[in-house]
């Protein structure tokens, strides 16, 4: 077993008249596959990343890489992130949905990170 | 224009033997466009009853690919076992538990595309803040 610990931090000057500045952390047990960060080109074509059979309760890293290209990230047929050029994304995933990416335009470089619980 | 900046680190000294873990990722948090800073935010704490479905975001302007962020922590201290499962568009993504947290940008591209949580193993505590890029405040009652 090992311990994961991901922390994120929100910070702004001048978003309101009160500092923004927050951290929130976390500690949690990694038992079973990693995939450490890795990159990937994608298209406009439909790529599964991680499929929903392969993983159970997992934490998934993901960050667009490119400078002027967005991507969808899809779960089932329905929902959806539109990852940004240079933005990225953490959250935990229960591996009910395949989790497929699509590049809006071009070939963007997608990173990405997978660690299941 | 503000600036609003997302940092998130990960890190682990022993989940791969003789390589320490160290991921770094930062983004400023642009409205659509990606040209101008996100200044408006909506932020808050909540209890999420055991077994009850609530919705945490509305679906936004019918607007494709609207940008927004999301930020949830479940900050539930009684018990790690308790933990809140998430849906996207009915859709269940994830299970945060006790202590958890998540950041993603969010479509909010329909007028199906809430963000839905239900508490399991008793009442959850949440935190949650949303960064828009436009909102409209609901018209009065007449």
């Amino acid at each position: 077993m090992a311990t994961l610990i991901p922390t994120l931090t929100l910070s702004s000057t001048d978003a309101t008249t009160d500092l923004l500045n927050f951290s929130v952390t976390d500690s949690l047990n990694i038992t079973q596959k990693v995939i450490a960060p890795s990159r990937v080109t994608t298209s406009t074509g439909d790529l599964t990343l991680f499929a929903s059979g392969s993983y159970s309760r997992s934490y998934v890293y993901l960050k667009n890489m490119d400078d002027t290209i967005a991507m969808d990230v899809d779960f089932g047929s329905t929902a959806s992130f539109n990852i940004r050029p240079g933005e990225f994304a953490f959250f935990p995933w229960h591996a009910s949905q395949n989790i497929v990416v699509a590049a809006d335009s071009g070939t963007p470089v997608l990173e990405y990170a997978i660690f299941e619980a | 224009m503000a600036t609003t900046t997302a940092t998130v680190s990960i890190s682990s000294a022993d989940l791969m033997p003789g390589s320490p873990l160290n991921i770094s990722a930062s983004s400023t948090l642009m409205k659509t466009g990606i040209t101008t800073g996100m200044e408006l935010m909506e932020m808050g704490n909540a209890e999420v009853a055991q077994n009850y479905e609530a919705q945490l975001f509305a679906d936004g302007p019918a607007t494709d690919n609207g940008a927004y962020f999301i930020y949830v922590s479940n900050n539930t201290t009684e018990d790690s076992t308790y933990y809140i499962e998430y849906k996207i568009h009915e859709t269940v993504i994830g299970r945060l538990y006790a202590g958890d947290w998540m950041f993603v940008p969010y479509n909010a591209s329909d007028g199906d595309a809430e963000i839905e949580v239900k508490a399991l193993n008793g009442i959850n505590k949440i935190e949650y803040a949303m960064f828009k890029s436009a909102w409209t405040l609901p018209a009065a009652e007449s």
